[in-house]
């Protein structure tokens, strides 16, 4: 019936309606970028250097905008999704090298989000015994549960991201300051802290989200009349994103970084949510941690099995049967259970390992870039719907310049510049 | 048998013994028997086309006769790389889309592609592992054995080249049952979709597409010419069609109308002009649903408690995990099976169906021209949003009847 409602909804509100039915890819992308890895990264950067990381929010809203519209656009155009493309461009060599590479650093972001759950476990006082029971629910979760339903029950962490935006504003920083830093670096450009800065990229700009916005577009079948709608809908969504991950930091800025607290677990990650929660702060900080932990467990084992169907053509989707699409639901099981493994061994904490995770995330971009380079100039796929110069411009120089930054900040830290 | 992953780079000489460059590509004819044209061949030089008549031998090294020259492929000529490897065929026997891994070339007596490979061999050859991972799996008790798809079993799914339309003859879909085609269809791109439509027989054709669902039908009316569009809705069915034409805006509707037959236009014309009444506030969400893959002695056993809730029952309605419509089984049917059937062995997949902008008389028509008592309302999506019956629908109407 509510259906039936929204069809005399449609008549009078048509433009409106049309925006609500495209919602959805762009949004859920961004949102899932605060998932466990994000939230710890996020926590972490700002903590070690304060106000200075601000200065990456501007570009890096700006590239997240950029590539994810990019994404779509091939989506929507081509009617198919960035691993098709690459398999039908490039053949099975580089399918299968892709695959491998995207494999990898999904699997990072897997292991940094289980680790998030493990987090808020500890926080919690309870053993890592049950991340083994968490994550077999969480499969069998997958496998019976609508994917429609999984997207809903995950804007619930929208209010966990509320909570931070909450304690920035009581925990009152520096406004002036922060908003100065926005533009104006204020600390030496240390190979350190492009260390850090590509982690923070690369968690807000990630390899599964490319693949992930492509086919979801796909999957809708949006057709070249909603370009502008879901170019406006990915635009906002990367605002969105880094409007939270803004807050985020600045909350962490204004509690822990001006005390001079460094972040070694949960406990110490939670105080930043204190100037809201107050004594609640661990427990919130808790739930917040465990369900963005689950978010990123769903949704980027996900991306590598869609990724996998796309790239060998099996049948693949959340909508078929379990005995259908047997080898899609291994892929999801294989990088759970592989996760779980490693996440077992106690020297593995979320905070321990959360930039080198999400630098990998980062250092990879250039490659992907180049393939959405190659696509959304290929006037054979794309037709007139090819990037414009400044979108080429940008794209590039992103590419290069993440490139020459990854190069630089590793080998900073091992010759100890 | 000859493996394209293994001859791909193999060096070419002439027979003189003078290197020429690597074999990168063959071109054919796309037709029932697709006979290798040409070979490309990546030299120093640039890309030779040679004419498979100057080929000598192709096993082993490529050795072409010494008087060869490069022929430009014309637009009739398909290539591997670009028109089969790597992309989407309908494999007509297994009733399914699958990538194609390599492809398979039979020498005699002619150079012809015997067809495709869509298994993991097929990957595997390209690495030259095929061997050793036969030999892996086989230490596990397990053998591969290559997924062969004849020619014959295959429909490519990117064919252009140019302007070049494959011939009619290509009816080899036509052995899929229109509903199961249009269900590959709606996955495939636009053009792409357009394109193998224009291979089927007009009146199949029509078939395919009265089958597709709401929202790929819109797609399709909106963005090839009107004429083409006329075209296609005169050959179907004057209910389908005006159900069809009333998900388009009036405008494009305005836009196609003129180009219909003056014998389609009169009953399309008409029932168009019906569309003022509206079916929504008809549907009820009083209707039963069962899985495909659910067993008739469970839909049985659970129907016998949910009919106590349900103010009448005719019709049980196949919803796959995505809520779409799959099928339908009525009472009388589900009676007949044994308590081991699962549904999709005994459901209908060819559903009648209505939207929401089908006026209550083209409702009333179908109801009586397929004898049902109830027909369910679908969104763009296949999705049911409730089912209209044929009490309910006469109610409304009975003013105007008696």
């Amino acid at each position: 019936m509510i259906q039936i409602i929204l069809h005399y909804i449609k008549r009078k509100w048509a433009r409106l309606f049309i925006i609500l039915a495209i919602i959805g890819p762009g949004l859920i992308t961004a949102f899932a970028d605060n998932d466990a890895a994000g939230v710890s990264v996020y926590s972490a950067s700002a903590a070690t250097f304060g106000y200075q990381i601000l200065i990456i929010t501007i570009p890096m809203t700006i590239l997240l905008a950029l590539t994810q519209e990019i994404g779509a656009r091939i989506g929507i155009v081509a009617d198919k999704g960035l691993g098709d493309l690459i398999r039908e461009q490039y053949g099975v060599r580089t399918a299968i090298t892709m695959f491998i590479l995207l494999f990898i650093v999904n699997f990072t972001v897997v292991v940094l989000d289980l680790a998030g759950i493990k987090s808020a476990l500890a926080l919690f006082g309870l053993s890592p015994i049950f991340i083994p029971i968490i994550v077999g629910l969480l499969f069998l979760f997958i496998v019976m549960v609508q994917y429609k339903t999984t997207e809903r029950f995950f804007l619930f962490t929208i209010g966990f991201y509320l909570v931070y935006m909450l304690s920035a504003v009581l925990a009152k920083p520096d406004w002036g300051l922060a908003l100065r830093s926005m533009v104006i670096p204020t600390g030496p450009f240390t190979p350190r802290f492009i260390y850090t800065a590509i982690a923070v990229v690369g968690t807000t700009i990630t390899a599964w989200g490319q693949f992930f916005i492509s086919s979801t577009v796909k999957d809708k079948h949006l057709t070249v009349e909603h370009i502008r709608y879901n170019r406006w809908e990915v635009y906002f969504g990367a605002f969105l994103t880094d409007l939270f991950s803004f807050f985020m930091m600045i909350a962490v800025i204004a509690t822990l970084f001006i005390h001079g607290i460094q972040i070694n677990g949960a406990a110490e990650a939670s105080i930043a949510i204190r100037p809201f929660a107050g004594n609640l702060a661990g427990v919130l900080f808790g739930v917040g941690l465990f369900v963005a932990g689950l978010f990123g467990c769903i949704i980027v084992p996900l991306s590598t099995s869609y990724a996998f169907s796309e790239f060998f053509g099996y049948p693949g989707s959340l909508n078929e049967d379990f005995h259908k699409s047997r080898l899609f639901y291994t892929i999801l099981l294989i990088q759970l259970a592989a996760g779980t493994l490693i996440i077992l061994f106690p020297a593995v904490t979320l905070f321990s390992i959360t930039v080198i995770g999400n630098f990998v995330n980062g250092a990879v971009l250039p490659v992907i870039f180049y393939f959405l380079y190659k696509f959304v100039n290929n006037e054979r796929i794309m037709g007139e719907h090819r990037n414009s110069k400044l979108q080429n411009v940008l794209l590039v120089s992103a590419g290069v310049f993440i490139t020459i930054a990854s190069l630089f900040s590793v080998a900073g830290q091992l010759l100890h510049w | 048998m000859l493996y394209f992953a293994e001859l791909a780079g193999k060096p070419v000489v002439s027979s003189d013994g003078a290197s020429i460059g690597r074999l990168h590509d063959f071109y054919f004819l796309a037709a029932d028997q697709p006979l290798i044209t040409k070979l490309s061949v990546t030299s120093p030089v640039g890309p030779l086309y040679i004419p498979i008549t100057s080929v000598k031998t192709i096993n082993g090294t490529i050795i072409l006769s010494p008087d060869h020259e490069s022929v430009e492929p014309t637009e009739q000529e398909l290539s591997i790389r670009n028109h089969l490897l790597d992309l989407q065929i309908i494999d007509i026997k297994g009733n399914k889309v699958v990538r194609v891994n390599d492809v398979v070339i039979q020498q005699k007596p002619y150079y012809v592609i015997a067809g495709v490979d869509v298994g993991v061999l097929g990957i595997a050859r390209w690495f030259n592992v095929e061997q050793s991972l036969n030999k892996l799996l086989a230490r596990f008790g397990k053998t591969v054995t290559s997924d062969f798809l004849s020619w014959d079993d295959v429909q490519p799914i990117e064919l252009s080249r140019g302007k070049v339309m494959l011939k009619r003859e290509e009816t080899k879909l036509t052995r899929l049952a229109p509903e199961d085609l249009a269900d590959h269809l709606e996955r495939l791109s636009l053009k792409n979709l357009t394109k193998i439509l224009d291979l089927l027989p007009s009146t199949y054709e029509a078939d395919v597409i009265q089958n597709l669902n709401v929202g790929r039908q819109r797609d399709l009316l909106r963005n090839i010419k009107p004429e083409k569009a006329a075209n296609i809705l005169a050959r179907i069915d004057p209910d389908e069609a005006a159900d069809i034409l009333l998900t388009l805006s009036e405008r494009r509707r305005k836009l196609i109308l003129p180009f219909l037959p003056p014998e389609a236009k009169t009953p399309i014309d008409y029932l168009v002009s019906l569309s003022k009444t509206d079916i929504g506030d008809l549907a009820t969400n009083e209707y039963a649903t069962a899985d495909p893959e659910e067993l008739a002695g469970k839909v049985k056993t659970r129907l016998k408690i949910e009919a106590a809730k349900l103010s009448q029952l005719s019709y049980i309605y196949v919803m796959n995990k995505k809520k779409e419509l799959v099928g339908v089984f009525n009472l009388q049917e589900l009676l007949q099976q044994d308590n081991d059937a699962p549904v999709y062995k005994f459901m209908t997949p060819n559903v009648v169906v209505i939207s929401l902008t089908t006026p209550k008389e083209i409702a009333l028509k179908k109801m009586i021209k397929y004898k049902l008592y109830a027909l369910p309302l679908l969104n763009d999506k296949r999705e049911i949003l409730g089912i209209v019956t044929i009490d309910d629908l006469l109610e409304t109407m009975e003013r105007r009847l008696i």
